[in-house]
């Protein structure tokens, strides 16, 4: 069965083609929004434009319109960044996984859910639907990007990211069927480090009812809207930025350039992910002050002079000034230049089980979550 | 040696001691049209010439460096420094012109197939370059840890050697994670010059950039395609400097500005690529003073423009694009486009189909019809309407021998090619800017005399500083001079800040011998790559720093 067949079935009629542009677009609003993670949206979107250069329609509707007892499941990929935008994959990965996964749970998977926002991590998802031939719904599971499986919109109002398959791109497959998601996420994080340091997933299988009451909604028409807007103001010189502040409704916090980044090298084989601190120097208003970030994977948790300013969930997204292209943790540089951008988390995101699954203190820093908000009105003036 | 517990030099751009009596500076700017020289004494122009760039290069350089010793008068054995920027490369990739032909090799499968090499390239670059006949993915290529992803195919690279055999002239190789373990690519490169010979000029990935493929493997292969453009235009500076008996180092301007040994920059053109047009912005900012703004600098084949801020071509963002390609190179915010006096104006009747990209060159003088010849140029554009007047004491030849020619070219075709330049060069100064105010533009080269400089849109006011026509020749005199230090570190034993602080001083003292002033210099890039593959936290430490000369 095609895609068009499964909406005949559904009796959706209201969707959107994503061609070359859209994707483009989408790309660029999600690799802003990952907070620095997320993958490198050159692999991204060079993988799905493949798809559509093969004729495959890839076709995106609203959460609302998929039936509640349809099936839909993540695809993506989990592991260390910098790994990731090393070693790109062969392309037949995720479909290795989706065919497992479909085997092993003995029924069709009729649609995906991007796990989150990401140069990768948005466009691959789409494409892989694409290419099945199944919609893509709009929505993700975080409104951002974060390291690890569970932390999800999905797992915090009871989704199980189980079963869950992790391909290399050998053809190598690991499925984990867990009742517990933390113990989920180390078993697909130890097949990521065996695989090289990332995995291919598929997972996350959901119902419509449980996606429409546990995901982002309708994130990825916010992306794309971000992607046209940053687009936009590169042809007309406007401020990139300041577009991205207009739909988000974040905080322009601090700019200045990139003067160290300190890796925990060896990270990528010894935990599975990309780790470190970057420390950015102040310029024009904020000269003589000084910006730490911690990263692991994606920006977690910013200090400025020395103050907390921004705690997980909330975004931290650091971008060029003159183009708004996200500077990401895999590949930043010493003298990069940059804007940081604080934005508040989706309220999905901000509930007593999602702190306590990716607040400051699942992260290790002993401190209770304050939203951004909170910590920035208090700075101001 | 031993990877050691201390902080131990691998490397460095080095050059011969500087004497202090030896103050005369020799530039060269070797354009697709012209070779500009100046002779500086500081930062005072001592004389300027202008050759035609032969297609040797040599005989360009060797004309324009005996015009400036002989205007001058200057003694050969006090000049202390011979610097050259050219847009040769650039040229070269913006034209698609005299690129060679690249066997391309990623050690990498069964992984990053989903995007072959060459993937987002201009389909007219790839063919210059051989297009994907050429390209070769390999099993083979290294894990984060070390680990093979799958032994390295050598049978396979011999194989696609044989077939490659007698049609290229340069290999890159680009291995999964080689920045980090090179064994594969070194292997290759073994190989490769088996089957190819010696002499075949081979780029390692893991010598030209750090971590992230797809961008590393762009910039291997646009270094492979250029590297022998550079050789020439390298030796042909050697040799002509030999001939006059200048005995000084040779530098050549680098991407960010700064100078590079000559010789370092032989086998690395990639670094180079916009060596022309970073010797103008410098030139440009020194001559006239101003600081905000856009440089334009027109050549007989090519424009380059720069936006400035505060005195230096503003930083280019993460991905940089050189011809059209996406790469991870360190590279001001450039912009090139084929138009220069050179350009042929195509045309069907009175109407302009397209300005170039082709050039006639240093044909110019033999083949644009101010000249006698038949092609039109935007020069003949500038000369119909009468908007050269004088002769420049650094041309040698008139600006028009045939003015019977031009008088025969139809008013409205010549109406509707200044129209054409004109909306070009806006529409380029246009992309650079980042504000929608209009800003000061400074137009330079030999081909500013030849373009509209009246009501430029986007523009407040167009500045020809004194020099002009010979900016980046000036340029390359007064820019910084580059130098590196790299350093093993164990961050087992030794504090990384501590290891940083001691490599960057390293640095700052190969600076300092190259000719910088110390308290100048200033730290451009710092990369660590780790030893994953090892035991214990090893790390390679690597500092670039710029500093002044005068």
């Amino acid at each position: 069965m095609g895609v068009r067949e499964i909406l005949r079935k559904w009796g959706v009629t209201d969707f959107q083609v994503i061609d070359k542009k859209a994707l483009s677009e989408i790309t660029l609003g999600a690799s802003i929004l990952a907070t620095g993670g997320g993958g490198d949206p050159e692999i991204g979107l060079l993988w799905a434009y493949n798809v559509v250069d093969q004729g495959k329609e890839i076709l995106l509707i609203d959460p609302e319109a998929m039936p509640d007892e349809a099936l839909a499941a993540i695809a993506g990929c989990l592991g260390a960044a910098l790994v990731l935008t090393e070693k790109p994959p062969n392309g037949q990965e995720l479909f290795w996984c989706y065919d497992s996964l479909r085997r092993y749970m003995g029924k069709s998977i009729e649609a995906v859910v991007p796990p989150e926002a990401g140069g990768v991590n948005t466009p691959v998802p789409m494409a892989v639907a694409g290419a099945v031939g199944i919609p893509v719904i709009d929505a993700d599971g975080m409104g951002r990007a974060f390291p690890e499986l569970q932390m999800t919109s999905f797992y915090i109002h009871g989704v199980s990211p189980s079963p869950t398959a992790a391909a290399d791109e050998k053809g190598h497959v690991t499925i984990c069927d867990a009742s517990d998601a933390l113990l989920t996420e180390r078993i697909i994080r130890n097949a990521a480090m065996a695989y090289g340091g990332i995995s291919w997933i598929a997972g996350y299988p959901m119902t419509g009812r449980q996606l429409k009451d546990t995901a982002i909604l309708r994130s990825i028409s916010m992306a794309w809207d971000l992607g046209k807007r940053v687009f936009n103001a590169r042809r007309k010189h406007l401020d990139p930025i300041a577009e991205a502040i207009n739909l988000t409704g974040g905080y322009r916090a601090f700019q200045g350039k990139i003067v160290d980044i300190d890796r925990e090298f060896g990270a990528e084989k010894t935990k599975g992910f990309s780790l470190g601190r970057i420390t950015v120097e102040g310029t024009d208003d904020f000269k003589g002050r000084t910006v730490v970030v911690d990263f692991q994977n994606e920006w977690l948790n910013l200090e400025i002079d020395g103050e907390v300013r921004c705690m997980p969930p909330d975004l931290i997204c650091i971008l060029d000034p003159a183009t708004g292209e996200p500077i990401r943790t895999d590949i930043v540089r010493y003298g990069y230049r940059g804007t940081v951008l604080l934005i508040p988390a989706h309220e999905r995101m901000r509930t007593e089980r999602g702190i306590a699954t990716f607040g400051p203190r699942y992260f290790g820093y002993d401190r209770d979550y304050i939203p951004v908000e909170r910590l920035m009105e208090s700075t101001s003036g | 040696m031993e990877a050691g517990r201390t902080v131990r030099n691998l490397g460095v751009v080095g050059v011969g001691n500087m004497e202090t009596k030896r103050e005369l500076r020799v530039g060269f700017d070797v354009g697709g049209t012209f070779t500009d020289g100046v002779l500086m004494c500081g930062r005072e122009v001592l004389a300027k010439a202008k050759s035609l760039t032969t297609p040797d290069v040599t005989g360009g350089i060797v004309e324009a460096l005996e015009a400036v010793m002989t205007k001058s008068g200057a003694n050969p054995a006090e000049v202390a420094m011979v610097s050259l920027g050219t847009t040769h490369t650039t040229n070269a990739l913006i034209e698609r012109r005299n690129l060679n032909q690249v066997g391309i090799f990623r050690l990498g499968a069964p992984a990053t197939t989903a995007i072959p090499p060459l993937t987002g390239w201009p389909e007219s670059l790839k063919e210059a370059i051989g297009g994907h006949e050429l390209v070769h993915i390999i099993r083979g290529g290294s894990e984060y840890d070390g680990r093979d992803i799958v032994p390295l195919d050598k049978k396979a690279i011999e194989d696609a050697c044989k077939s490659m055999k007698g049609k290229v002239d340069s290999v890159s190789i680009t291995g999964v994670f080689s920045p980090i373990i090179n064994d594969h690519e070194e292997q290759s490169a073994e190989i490769v010059r088996n089957v190819l010979g010696e002499d075949i000029p081979i780029t390692l990935s893991h010598r030209i950039a750090t971590i992230s493929l797809l961008e590393r493997e762009n910039s291997t292969i646009l270094n492979a395609s250029v590297i022998t453009v550079m050789r020439r235009a390298v030796n042909s500076l050697k040799a002509a400097v030999r001939k006059r008996g200048i005995d000084a180092p040779l530098f050549i301007v680098q991407n960010d500005g700064s100078v590079m040994s000559a010789d370092y920059a032989i086998d690395y053109p990639i670094f180079t690529v916009a060596s022309g047009p970073a010797a103008s912005v410098r030139g440009s900012v020194y001559l006239s003073g101003i600081e905000d703004g856009v440089v334009v600098d027109i050549g007989g084949t090519s424009t380059d423009v720069a936006y400035i801020v505060k005195g230096f071509p503003r930083e280019s963002s993460i991905t940089v694009n050189i011809g059209g390609v996406k790469t991870n190179i360190r590279c001001p915010d450039l912009l090139s486009i084929a138009l220069g006096g050179g350009t042929i104006v195509k045309h069907k009747d009175d109407d302009v189909i397209e300005l170039g990209p082709e050039s006639v060159g240093y044909n110019l003088v033999r083949l644009g019809k101010s000249f006698g010849g038949p092609l039109l140029t935007v020069h003949d554009t500038a000369v119909a309407l009468g908007k050269l007047q004088q002769k420049l004491d650094v041309f040698k030849t008139d600006y028009v021998t045939h003015p019977e020619k031009i008088n025969a070219v139809p008013k409205a075709l010549i109406k509707n090619a200044w129209v054409a330049i004109k909306t070009t060069i806006e529409e380029v100064i246009d992309k650079m800017k980042t504000t929608p105010e209009p800003v000061p533009a400074i137009f330079i080269g030999g081909g500013a005399l030849v373009v509209p400089r009246e009501k430029i849109i986007g523009v407040s006011e167009v500045l020809m500083p004194d020099h002009f026509e010979v900016g980046g020749a000036v340029g390359t005199t007064i820019a910084e001079i580059g130098a590196y230090a790299e350093g093993v570190v164990d961050l087992d034993i030794e504090d990384r800040a501590e290891a940083i602080v001691e490599v960057t001083e390293r640095a700052k003292d190969n600076a300092e011998a190259a000719g910088a002033i110390r308290n100048t210099v200033e730290v451009i890039d710092v990369e660590e790559i780790p030893f994953t593959y090892m035991p214990g936290k090893r790390e390679k430490i690597r500092i670039r720093v710029k500093g002044q000369v005068l």
